[in-house]
């Protein structure tokens, strides 16, 4: 139901991406690892053209749409059937939290503000935060604040999100929270992509692991068989290493 | 004995000072107003980098910063109704325009506009490219058309940032606007000095209309606080 066809991003004369090819199903969480600077951020953000793709396609479920003629609509339409979260969170910080999930309902699908007030509260109970509804962002530890990015992400029922790094810029204390709050969207069936240093979450999250180096994607597979038996040499080593880290 | 003052008249010239009070704050708002109109399209324009417009709209800048307000005001007053008879005559344009009745103040709200708009356009720049990236890029991320994103997200976080910067170039406005007389305007200033011929007493009329000046501005400067308090209360304060 996802699709990306032979993804390339230029950056000047910089090749980022090579050619990436990913085919995701629907419910799926896909972890995409790798070194720093390998591209997984940029093909995050290709997908939904935050970055525009030198050329390539993606695909989410029936809309296809081509880098080389991508009109405004379809680049709309990628970004509503999509929701991202980010590693600095990125909340307005001129909104609170309610408005925060909220506007993208009001200004975006033009939903009516009682409904989607009832909408937000909705989400915003599920990631635990119904106590903060008037709080700013500012106001919030790092770890609430990606639990709203969290929510302002679901709030357009996208059919994907994408995860950047979520608890990356988190103190260690609070990255549980976000990982839990994760893994309870990952359980009702959301398809995701998180790219993620977090390597014994990536196992145990995910159905299927890429494994990304140099703008191509080295190896994937599910990650029983990405952790315990990776085929090749520069994965296994580059998720042994890193485990050790951890 | 000689005295130093006339207090009587001082005291006196007051209240007819201050009925011309509308005239200058009028003038200052309502050219902080359209400057911010010209500020915010020319600083997109740069931000944007719009082919042509980006070269006029920095020369605009340019030409504004380097010559006097007083030249300024002069140009648009005799310009403008030249420029309109030419128009009127060579092609029969803004026929229901008559130059005879436009009001001095109109000139002076155009002058104090063109002038505070240059002046403005930078700091606003200044202030979107402050707004964080993430914001602008959270906005796209969740479909917001580009009108939304600014309008939503991003001009109200410039404005915080920009409200000290806006505040003192609005109080310098209200001051370089006792030059309005010199095109006829009758603002406080413009009122003082008929006060003063016909009375003879300059120092106290001066006096008094600077006092008029210097409280303006103190109130004013309050009401800078409060509101710059107001637009940043999501840096720190809960909301109601
Ligand atoms: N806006 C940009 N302009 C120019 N080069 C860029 C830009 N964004 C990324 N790059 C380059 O593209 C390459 C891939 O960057 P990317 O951020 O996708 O890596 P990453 O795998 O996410 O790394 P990290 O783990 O450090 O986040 C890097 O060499 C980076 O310098
Ligand atoms: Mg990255």
């Amino acid at each position: 139901m996802i699709k990306l066809e032979n993804i390339h991003k230029y950056y000047d004369s910089q090749h980022v991406l090579k050619g990436i090819n990913v085919n995701v199903n629907k419910g799926e969480v896909v972890s995409i690892l790798g070194p720093s600077g390998s591209g997984k951020s940029t093909l995050l953000r290709c997908i939904n053209f935050l970055e525009e793709p030198t050329s390539g396609i993606v695909e989410i479920s029936d809309k296809r749409v081509d880098a080389s003629s991508a009109s405004k609509a379809d680049i709309f339409s990628l970004r509503t059937s999509t929701g991202m979260v980010f590693q600095q969170y990125n909340l307005f910080k001129n909104l609170t939290v309610l408005q925060n999930v909220m506007i993208g309902l009001t200004n975006v699908k033009h939903i009516k503000k009682d409904e989607a007030k009832k909408t937000s509260l909705e989400i915003l109970e599920k990631v635990g935060l119904t106590n903060r509804l008037n709080h700013y962002p500012a106001q919030l530890s790092g770890g609430q604040q990606q639990r709203v990015g969290i929510a302002r992400a679901l709030a357009l029922n996208p059919e994907v999100l994408l995860f950047d790094e979520p608890t990356s810029s988190l103190d260690p204390e609070l990255v549980d929270e976000v990982l839990a709050t994760i893994r309870a969207v990952a359980d009702t069936g959301k398809t995701m992509f998180i790219v993620t240093h977090e390597l014994n979450f990536a196992r145990e999250i995910s159905d299927r692991v890429v494994f990304m180096e140099d703008g191509i994607i080295v190896e994937e597979g599910t990650a029983e068989q990405m952790f315990n038996h990776p085929k090749m040499e520069r994965t296994k080593q580059f998720l042994s290493k890193a485990t050790r880290n951890n | 004995m000689e005295n130093l003052l006339d207090i009587q008249f001082l005291i006196e010239s007051f209240p007819a000072i201050i009925s011309r009070l509308p005239i200058t704050i009028g003038i200052a708002v309502g050219s902080l107003i359209l400057s911010l109109v010209i500020g915010v399209i020319t600083a997109l324009i740069k931000i944007y980098r719009v082919p042509v417009l980006r070269v006029i709209s920095s020369i605009y800048v340019s030409f504004i910063r380097g010559t006097p307000l007083l030249v300024q005001l002069y140009l648009v007053f005799y310009g403008i109704p030249k420029v309109i008879y030419f128009l009127q005559i060579e092609y029969g344009w803004l026929q229901s325009a008559d130059v005879n009745s436009i009001a001095p103040e109109v000139y002076a709200l155009l002058a104090f506009s063109i002038n505070l708009g240059a002046y403005l356009s930078e700091t606003i720049r200044s202030a979107i490219e402050s707004v964080d990236r993430g914001q602008f890029e959270a906005a796209k991320a969740i479909g917001m058309t580009p009108a939304q994103m600014m309008l939503k997200i991003i001009f109200p976080q410039a404005l915080a940032v920009a409200i000290p910067n806006l505040g003192n170039m609005f109080i310098t406005t209200i001051k370089d606007t006792a030059l309005v007389f010199i095109i006829g305007v009758v603002d406080i200033m413009g009122q003082a000095k008929i006060l003063g011929s016909r009375g003879l007493a300059f120092f106290e009329v001066y006096i008094a209309v600077s006092i008029v000046y210097w409280i303006l501005c103190i109130v004013v400067e309050r009401l800078l606080v409060k509101i710059e308090k107001r637009a940043r209360r999501y840096e720190r304060g809960i909301a109601s």
